[in-house]
């Protein structure tokens, strides 16, 4: 066995870059509970620009797009990870925390887009992945060869596969087992995910301070917060499923109090696809406002969506948000239409889970919707209406939306290159060679660009949809923009509204005035959705707002005063409405 | 005598009447043929008497403005007899009330409303229930647990309803029956019945309003009104039907197992539903089995309607063999039939979809029928026949008045017989037995039903004939059932 030239011999720790050994990024301007307003873009380094020619997008190239991203309006930029990586398992796999994937640059470039970001009024976000490393990671390569050194502990290594029994194997097409033997150690290690990734073993205290420090070495660098990758499975635990355990939550916890006291500003996102009743525990403690992570993903409100436009019903969303409970203070949702890396089914309560097989066994399309990844625009067979729809319902229901880059012009997918890789094409950004994504010969793309008549670049890219006001993209930007000025879209109490007809939603987001920007008042916004793809009347009890006459937001026309009848409003086939239905204007 | 005098002296104001029976009779005389619930519209013969006149509330009593009569009156005709509850409100002619919805006319100086309308009687109703108070001889009982706002505002809804309802904000529904009958009303009891069997498919009960009934046997009550939980985000299975055979028609080359408005998944869960309300029933209720010779009656009561439908409705007659020889059929192949309480006018109006799952509300059973009928022990395939009915309606309702069109004829046949599958599926599956099984009882039950719905859509939409009629040849076609 030869020992690796990092490893040391004398078995002190690896030495590890310090956050002062970088230039910092400047600041953004302070604004408290950014992350309650803010709209996300998940925008990923390798499909956005390539600033060297070498066919991948980085971080410099990444760069050049932030006037374009501050002129769509987006708040915060979510970057799936950046890491050094293998990339066995898309970045997932981290073989070094403190290094950038060569590929898309150095830790200097990175705080290059982070100073440039936070001048736009861009916060900049990215995972981290706590559960586990790659086996690449010198970490691992340590552990497995020096037990007894200072990583000897860092994985959970154990003399038989026979521990922890009662913990599913997540990905039981590929791994047999949540145990792999290790032919260095000539031990098990544990492994939820892929046996490349083994698990850090959270039991010993030195694993939680590297991690911590870890968190400490970005944020010093000026980042405005992490989305934790898989934390339900951070501690393990005879007799147990292994997830959601305490142990996981006072981690949590530790976190949260490092960012509180030391980065007041930084945000914690926990991925925890769990049904909404389950996932408000990563939010922590309602009464002190939420102590562990500020922001969770709702999984299941993304096929309701999709089931609700399906079924022209209103029922699949109605239902899942009167399911979801309260949450602290602190704390907000995150909501998709689409990410990098679609949901399952799997994580739910039975009882829902019947009823969503119920609904999706019967209809093979839907099966397929949620099974594959794929991008919103071809979802939706590329109905403009639908997309508007969907997109209006996204920035308008109780969460901060994120977007998925490219979905502002409606970019498709290429089934061709399987279900990970088809919606991770180059950004479409001109007619030109590449789509103007790179300038190198196009063998050289780390993925070809879209170039199918309907959805390629020469049809669909950001330069056409620039130039024309009627497009997608400046639809986008338009609601972006006032989404903005209604704090009640973003922290304001929702109520369902029902009404007569069941193919309509319709809700009500109420803002009282507190915890918004100096000068917002309190205002009522009133959203209006057909789900068919007829036109629709619709009878709404508004008795509560008698008086107030409605305001459309996009057109700003006035619409019939609420009397103390039911409010008539009919809607063109998957048509939407957002009034403002605040008061009366006032007389000019 | 004005109002305001009466409020001075309640005492003797409780004797007094607004306005006298004849002047009362003559104002209602223009009113009641325009309201959706009363029977006798296109009765010309149809004579309106007043039994009786309680003055439950006078003005400056309770905050009220209006001094507020419930009237019962019974109105012989074609149709035999039956009686109504109103409840009017009273006020000084000149005060603008005439011009109010729920305006009657006015007589002797005063205007008279129907006080439904008006928001404070609801209040004072709501408020009635809620604290088990009385009105005059109107009194309320109150569920023990019954969670009741009485701050909600009160609003009469649709008036396509056969009662008016009240609904408060979003918490409680006030179903104020129209036409009463001496005795326990079966909406109120089977209501309460299967809320302590803690059935989840039905509208809580909250309370009631009660009163005196007074024909020739004085003293005795009935159920004035019913309150019950309210779901404000619910809709009506019709509703929800409808809206998914309009997506199915509106495609060309799907089938319902493709389009996107598929309703079985919703039809399976509606039959389990079903179901549960069937097996509360019967375990609140009790049941018991019909012998042959109870189970023969039944199924030649069914012939002798036929007979008398074919009499009314000439396009039947062409078919009479066929549907006398399904009863027969029935009759010799099976064996016994369960009898229980049932639902008795069970259709997709009659089931709400709520956030929670589905609810079967309006117990009060076939409308047309005597109460001592509606509370009997009949057997659970008419509710289910009466489901599939109401999938067969909503599949054709929407070529009624179009041309007909084979392709959407095939749609609507192909709609009916998925949801009707998937709805027996999901009963089967609750209820651990198939009504499909029951040796052609279902079949004669709907058959029964579609000759009932000839006879009705031949008398009242002629245009609407071709649904109940074809259903029929349908039926009496081996094989054309479930
Ligand atoms: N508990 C309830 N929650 C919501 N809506 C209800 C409720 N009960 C009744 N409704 C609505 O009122 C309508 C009439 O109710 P129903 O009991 O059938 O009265 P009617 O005898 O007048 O038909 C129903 O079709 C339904 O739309
Ligand atoms: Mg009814």
């Amino acid at each position: 066995m030869t020992s690796s030239p990092a490893a040391t011999a004398s078995g002190s720790p690896l030495p590890e870059p310090d956050a002062s050994s970088f230039a910092h990024a400047r600041p953004i301007a302070g604004q408290a509970e950014w992350y309650k307003r803010a709209v996300f873009y998940e925008v990923l380094v390798r499909a956005f620009a390539d600033s060297n020619g070498d066919g991948t997008g980085d971080l410099r190239g990444l760069i050049d797009k932030l006037d374009y991203l501050q002129w769509l309006g987006v708040d915060c930029l979510w970057l799936p990870p950046f890491y050094d990586s293998p990339l066995r398992d898309g970045g997932y796999d981290i073989a070094d925390f403190r290094k950038v994937l060569p590929e898309f640059g150095t830790v200097e470039d990175f705080v290059a887009l982070l100073d440039a970001a936070h001048a736009r009024g861009i916060r900049v976000i990215t995972d981290l992945v706590m559960n586990h490393t790659s086996d690449a990671h010198q970490w691992f390569q340590e552990s497995r060869r020096d037990p007894q050194g200072p990583y000897g502990d860092y994985y959970v290594w154990r003399d038989d596969d026979t521990g922890y029994p009662d913990a599913r194997v997540i990905f039981v097409d590929t791994e047999p087992s949540n145990w792999t033997f290790d032919p260095v150690r000539k031990q098990y290690y544990w492994h939820r995910f892929f046996s490349h990734q083994p698990d850090l073993n959270f039991e010993n205290p030195a694993v939680g301070e590297a991690m911590i420090d870890t968190l400490r070495f970005w944020l010093d660098l000026g980042i405005d917060g992490f989305r934790l990758d898989a934390v339900p499975y951070l501690f393990e635990e005879e007799g147990t499923n292994g997830e959601n355990l305490p142990k996981t939550h006072e981690f949590l916890k530790r976190c949260r109090k490092v960012i509180d006291d030391e980065y007041p500003h930084a945000v914690l996102l926990a991925e925890a696809n769990q049904w909404p009743a389950d996932v408000v525990e990563y939010y922590g403690d309602p009464a002190v406002g939420g102590d562990e992570c500020h922001m969770c993903f709702h999984f299941p409100l993304m096929p309701r969506i999709f089931m609700a436009a399906r079924r022209e019903s209103r029922f699949p969303i109605s239902e899942i948000l009167a399911q979801t409970p309260a949450i602290p203070e602190s704390a907000q949702w995150g909501i998709f239409l689409r990410n990098h890396d679609e949901l399952t089914l799997e994580m739910v309560s039975d009882e829902d889970r019947d009823y969503m097989w119920a609904e999706y066994a019967k209809d093979p399309r839907m099966k397929a919707n949620i099974g594959i990844r794929r991008r919103l625009a071809p979802l939706l067979e590329g109905d403009r209406n639908q997309i508007e729809l969907f997109t209006a319902m996204l920035l308008s229901l109780p969460g901060s939306p994120v977007l998925y880059y490219g979905d502002e012009i409606g970019m498709g997918d290429n089934i061709w290159l399987g279900d990970r890789d088809g919606v991770r094409t180059p950004m479409q950004w001109t007619p030109d060679r590449n789509a103007g994504f790179s300038r190198c010969d196009p063998a050289r793309l780390y993925l070809p660009a879209i170039m199918d008549p309907q959805y390629g670049f020469q049809t669909i890219n950001v330069e056409a949809q620039m130039n024309s006001t009627a497009s997608l993209l400046h639809w986008t930007r338009r609601m972006l923009e006032i989404r903005s000025r209604y704090a009640a879209f973003a922290i304001g109490e929702f109520t369902d509204l029902g009404g007569s007809n069941p193919t309509v939603l319709s809700y009500v987001r109420h803002f009282d005035g507190v915890g918004g920007l100096d000068g917002e008042g309190p205002h009522t916004v009133l959203c209006v959705n057909n789900l068919s793809r007829f036109p629709q009347p619709v009878e709404l009890d508004l008795r509560e707002h008698e008086g107030a006459i409605p305001v459309e937001l996009t057109g700003g026309v006035q619409f019939p005063r609420i009397g103390e009848l039911p409010y008539l409003l009919t809607l063109p086939g998957h048509g939407f409405y957002w009034f403002d239905i605040s008061g009366e204007p006032e007389q000019q | 005598m004005t109002s305001a005098n009466a409020g001075s002296d309640p005492g003797a104001a409780a004797q007094a009447a607004p306005v006298s029976d004849t002047d009362l009779v003559t104002l209602l005389a223009g009113w009641l043929p325009q309201q959706r619930w009363y029977a006798a519209k296109q009765d010309p013969d149809a004579v309106v008497g007043i039994t009786d006149r309680n003055l439950v509330a006078v003005a400056g009593e309770h905050d009220l403005h209006v001094t507020v009569e419930q009237v019962l009156i019974e109105v012989s005709g074609s149709h035999g007899r039956s009686q109504y509850q109103l409840w009017l409100a009273w006020q000084p002619e000149g005060t603008g009330a005439e011009e109010h919805a729920g305006a009657i006319g006015t007589a002797g100086g005063l205007s008279a409303t129907d006080a439904l309308l008006l928001p404070a009687v609801s209040r004072l109703l709501i408020t009635t229930v809620a604290d088990a108070a009385a009105l005059g001889p109107v009194h309320a009982v109150r569920e023990p647990d019954a969670d009741i706002d009485i701050t909600a505002h009160g609003m009469v809804i649709g008036a396509e309803q056969s009662n008016t309802s009240i609904v408060y904000g979003h918490s409680a529904i006030l179903k104020m029956f129209r036409r009463l009958e001496p005795g326990p009303n079966p909406d109120a009891e089977v209501h309460r019945a299967l809320a302590a069997a803690g059935c989840r498919h039905i509208a809580e009960p909250l309370g009631e309003l009660i009163g005196p009934v007074g024909d020739e046997e004085a003293g005795r009550e009935t159920t004035l009104g019913l309150l019950t939980r309210f779901y404000p985000n619910s809709a009506e299975g019709w509703a929800m039907a409808l809206s998914s055979v309009r997506d199915l028609m509106a495609e060309g080359d799907l089938r319902a197992d493709e389009v996107g408005g598929d309703f079985a998944a919703e039809a399976h869960r509606l039959g389990e539903a079903v179901a549960a309300v069937h097996a509360d029933l019967a375990g609140a209720f009790g049941g018991r089995s019909a012998d042959t010779d109870e189970l023969r009656r039944i199924l030649d009561d069914m012939a002798i309607e036929a007979r008398s439908a074919a009499e009314q409705a000439p396009s039947l007659t062409q078919y009479l063999p066929g549907i006398l020889a399904v009863f027969e059929q029935a009759a010799a192949h099976a064996a016994s039939l369960q009898l229980q309480r049932v639902h008795g006018d069970l259709h997709l109006g009659q089931t709400l979809r709520t956030l929670t799952g589905w609810l079967v509300i309006d117990f009060e059973g076939e409308p047309a029928k005597p109460l001592a009928f509606r509370r009997s022990m009949q057997s659970p395939l008419k509710d289910i026949a009466g489901m599939l009915r109401s999938f067969d309606y909503a599949a054709h309702q929407p070529l009624v008045g179009g041309r007909p069109d084979a392709q959407h004829v095939f749609r609507a046949a192909e709609w009916a017989a998925r949801n009707s599958t998937a709805f027996c599926d999901g009963y089967a599956a609750a209820a651990g037995t198939d009504p499909r099984q029951a040796g052609g009882l279902l079949r004669a039950f709907e058959l029964d039903k579609a000759v009932y719905e000839v006879v009705y859509e031949h008398g009242h939409r002629p245009s609407w004939e071709s649904i109940p009629l074809q259903a029929v040849s349908r039926l009496i076609n081996a094989g054309g059932s479930l």
